[in-house]
């Protein structure tokens, strides 16, 4: 019972913390749930751009290397300097989602300019790929910059780096609304292949805590050798108690049955199939064989002589003994109490007249 | 060897040093070493154990539900004292208090040590070994080992209804006319002429004697002595059954056989014991008139109910090859109507034409019981199905009875006496 119970709980707890992990990654080409942009990455795929989900600078640097490739950096990229520089280096096409911590690295030609309403808008641009694509989701950041300027500064390009006020319009949520899959499709399918970088995951056990020590390095050095210290305890202890003062003596038992069993079985089968015809015959039979004795009647009286000879002793109606004696079986087991009951009664007429 | 708790506490308080001392790796360490060198030192220095001896004493036989005195006599021949616990191993049913024993026993001294049984269970119970465990110096670690010192004890039948007995052996003396009674029944023995006082039956009067004489003489009979009765005890599976909360069938047959058997010594018969399911699992014949209780509680001891069917042809042919002379066969068995109809009824005739045949059975009180249940239809259908029982065993009842077997069909606490009147009764009717 106690473990059902902890195991029920443990797979709760578990589901619970799981769901808990499980909101949703921004724009990871692996993620179905709304926030993620796994249909976008599917739809790349079958235009034939390969993408390749990387989560580190030293993968994209080496896919690099193989070719013409386009680095998204969608979600923000919470690395360190050093790595955004050696982004900002890697050779090919950038598509930058907007709220970066070193925009200013990756993409240095781009000014922050303000912020706009997230909302369905118009291209305004000359951009092939904006006006292609028609209306867009697009908002968030806006940008200055000496290239393109569409969607009210929220998507600018400089040379090869395209800078995005917000990657929304790239979800699974919004994809499908307005021309926000036609201007993802042509922004990212340019080239052959697209590097689309997500941010490594996070581990619980990285978590930095207090002074960035962990637990393991806050403990005092003896606590490790006390525990290996119980551990010797508990065999010693283990070691007395499982020494044992001398041999287990076995007996052979006799076999415990009760008499009785049979007959409670008889009477259980007879409960289960409600056999009131059986029942009523074993209880008259028995009344008969205690009665008949008393009435000195022959060894084996006819049913009239016997209802005669008790009416005539006790004084109860003959043709209420003759039913009850002799009578049809019981309708029911209310029926068949009563007889019993009844019978029991011209028992003790019988005996005390 | 054997550690002790000491040696654990030693450990566990060691943790407390380990975690306060600036270098912990080298106290746990020094620790072990040092627990390890006390626990050799505690062995090496500790009592030998091998070399002890051991004298039993005490009695080899109880009656189940009394107590037993048994002396264990341990002797240290070695060098060094022995100081530590001792435990006698016997079967759990035994009974044995205490269960170990703290000794103490100086060199070149012996102890005595006293252990009381109090058995639960018939049958023979036996000590398995007997082990020493014996504590070093510093109480850290002990030597243990084992010694057989085999004594067994018989658990006999506890002859409750031994009570009864002393109504009975009056009714015996009247049968007998030690009491002042005329008893006279179809062969009886003539015993003696006395005259004639006023009650005396008056069929009784020897006409012939009393014509020699000025005084009316009346003939006295007594019953017919150093007749056989054979007890015949069915040790198969109807024997097992409990009756009522607590014996099994085969512990009240039991107890009746003794009743009867020193009952039928004191009318100075001669009583044979014999108990069979497929093979004879218990034999007593030709016992002395003083030894026959002994040797009866004796054998029943061991005998447990089998659980196999009895082979009635073979107990037919047990019996006529064991009695050769008119014997009465008293069978304690179960009246189950299904086991004697295919049992013993086909060989009934074959017992019945050379011997007097008594089947005796307990019935079950719970049978008794649930027949009376009234008021719920479920109390009602179980007493539809104790009535259908309790009508089987009265027509198989009939049908001994129409084949001139005696039954006897008693409640547990009744049974022995009953078998015990049935067998007066026999003895006054002159049926033996």
């Amino acid at each position: 019972m106690a473990v059902a119970l902890l195991v029920v709980a443990t797979a709760v707890f578990g589901a619970l913390l799981a769901g808990g992990g499980e909101q949703g990654r921004y724009l990871d080409p692996d993620d179905a749930s709304l926030r993620g942009s796994k249909a976008l990455a599917q739809l790349l795929r079958d235009r034939g751009v390969r993408v390749d989900r990387v989560d580190s600078v030293e993968t994209a640097e080496s896919l690099a290397r193989e070719g013409e490739r386009l680095l998204l950096v969608g979600a923000p990229w919470n690395g360190d300097y050093s790595e955004a520089e050696r982004l900002a280096n890697i050779s090919g096409d950038f598509v930058i989602v907007g709220d970066q911590p070193y925009l200013d690295v990756l993409a240095p030609s781009v000014d922050h300019d303000g912020q706009a309403r997230l909302r369905s808008r118009e291209p305004g641009c000359r951009l092939p790929a904006a006006r292609a694509a028609g209306n867009a989701y697009l908002g968030g950041r806006t940008f200055e910059a000496d290239g393109e300027s569409c969607y009210a500064g929220s998507l600018v390009t400089a040379g090869t780096v395209t800078v995005l006020g917000s990657g929304e319009f790239m979800t699974n949520l919004r994809l499908a609304e307005d021309g926000n899959a036609a201007l993802a499709l042509n922004l990212l399918g340019s080239r052959k292949a697209v590097t689309w970088l997500v941010p490594p995951p996070v581990g619980a056990g990285e978590l930095p805590g207090p002074g960035g020590r962990s637990i393991q390095e806050l403990m005092p050095d003896n606590v490790p050798w006390a525990v290996l210290m119980a551990v010797v305890a508990v065999a010693v202890v283990a070691l007395w108690q499982g020494r044992r003062l001398g041999p287990v003596v076995a007996e052979r038992l006799p076999v415990v049955v009760r008499a009785a069993e049979t007959v409670e079985g008889r009477g259980r089968l007879y409960r289960a199939r409600r056999a009131r015809t059986q029942a009523a015959e074993a209880l008259r039979g028995g009344a008969l064989d205690r009665l008949t004795p008393r009435l000195g009647l022959g060894a084996q009286p006819r049913a009239d002589e016997v209802v005669a000879a008790l009416a005539a002793r006790t004084g109860l109606e003959a043709g209420h003994l003759g039913t009850a004696l002799y009578g049809a079986p019981p309708a029911d087991d209310a029926g068949l109490v009563a007889l019993a009951g009844y019978l029991d009664e011209i028992e003790r007429q019988v005996r005390e007249h | 060897m054997a550690l002790t708790g000491r040696a654990g506490l030693v450990a566990a308080l060691w943790i407390v040093v380990v975690l306060f001392v600036p270098g912990p790796g080298y106290a746990v360490l020094a620790g072990c070493l040092l627990l390890l060198a006390a626990i050799v030192t505690d062995l090496v220095f500790a009592g030998s154990v091998r070399p002890l001896t051991f004298t039993r004493s005490g009695p080899t036989s109880v009656r189940l539900g009394e107590t037993a005195t048994v002396e264990l006599i341990v002797e240290n021949p070695g060098p060094r004292r022995v100081r530590g616990v001792l435990r006698d191993a016997w079967q759990p049913s035994a009974g044995l208090s205490p269960k170990s024993v703290p000794i103490d026993v100086p060199p070149g001294e012996r102890r005595r040590l006293v252990f009381e049984l109090k058995p639960t269970r018939r049958g023979d119970r036996s000590s398995e070994a007997v082990t020493v465990r014996a504590f070093g110096p510093l109480g850290l670690a002990a030597r243990q080992g084992g010694h057989s010192v085999p004594w067994t004890v018989r658990v006999l039948p506890p002859f409750l209804s031994r009570k009864h007995l002393p109504s009975r052996l009056a009714r015996l003396r009247e049968l007998e006319g030690n009491h002042p009674a005329l008893v006279r029944g179809q062969g009886t023995e003539f015993d003696s002429l006395r005259e004639y006082v006023v009650g005396d039956d008056v069929r009784s009067i020897d006409w012939r004697a009393t014509a020699r004489r000025n005084d009316v003489v009346v003939r006295t009979w007594r019953p017919e002595r150093d007749r056989r009765v054979l007890i015949v005890l069915d040790t198969g599976r109807t024997s097992a059954g409990r009756v009522g909360t607590g014996w099994p069938r085969l512990d009240w047959s039991m107890d009746a056989a003794l009743l009867l058997a020193a009952l039928a010594v004191k009318a100075g018969d001669q009583v044979d014991f014999l108990a069979y399911d497929r093979a004879v699992r218990a034999w007593v014949s030709g016992a002395s008139r003083t030894e026959l209780l002994s040797a009866l509680v004796n054998v029943m001891a061991p005998v447990e109910a089998e659980l196999v069917e009895s082979d009635a042809p073979g107990l037919a042919a047990a019996i006529l090859g064991r009695a050769k002379r008119r014997a009465l066969v008293v069978l304690l068995t179960d009246l189950n109507s299904a086991a004697l109809e295919e049992g013993l009824m086909p060989v009934l005739p074959q017992l019945s034409s050379r011997h007097l045949l008594l089947v005796a059975g307990v019935s079950d009180p719970l049978v008794a019981a649930m027949a009376a249940g009234r008021g719920t239809a479920e109390q009602v259908y179980d007493a539809a199905a104790a009535e259908r029982s309790l009508a089987e065993r009265r027509r198989i009842t009939a049908r001994l009875r129409g084949h001139g077997v005696e039954v006897v069909d008693a409640l547990p606490e009744d049974f022995a006496p009953a078998l015990a009147d049935a067998y007066l009764a026999l003895k006054a009717a002159g049926r033996l």
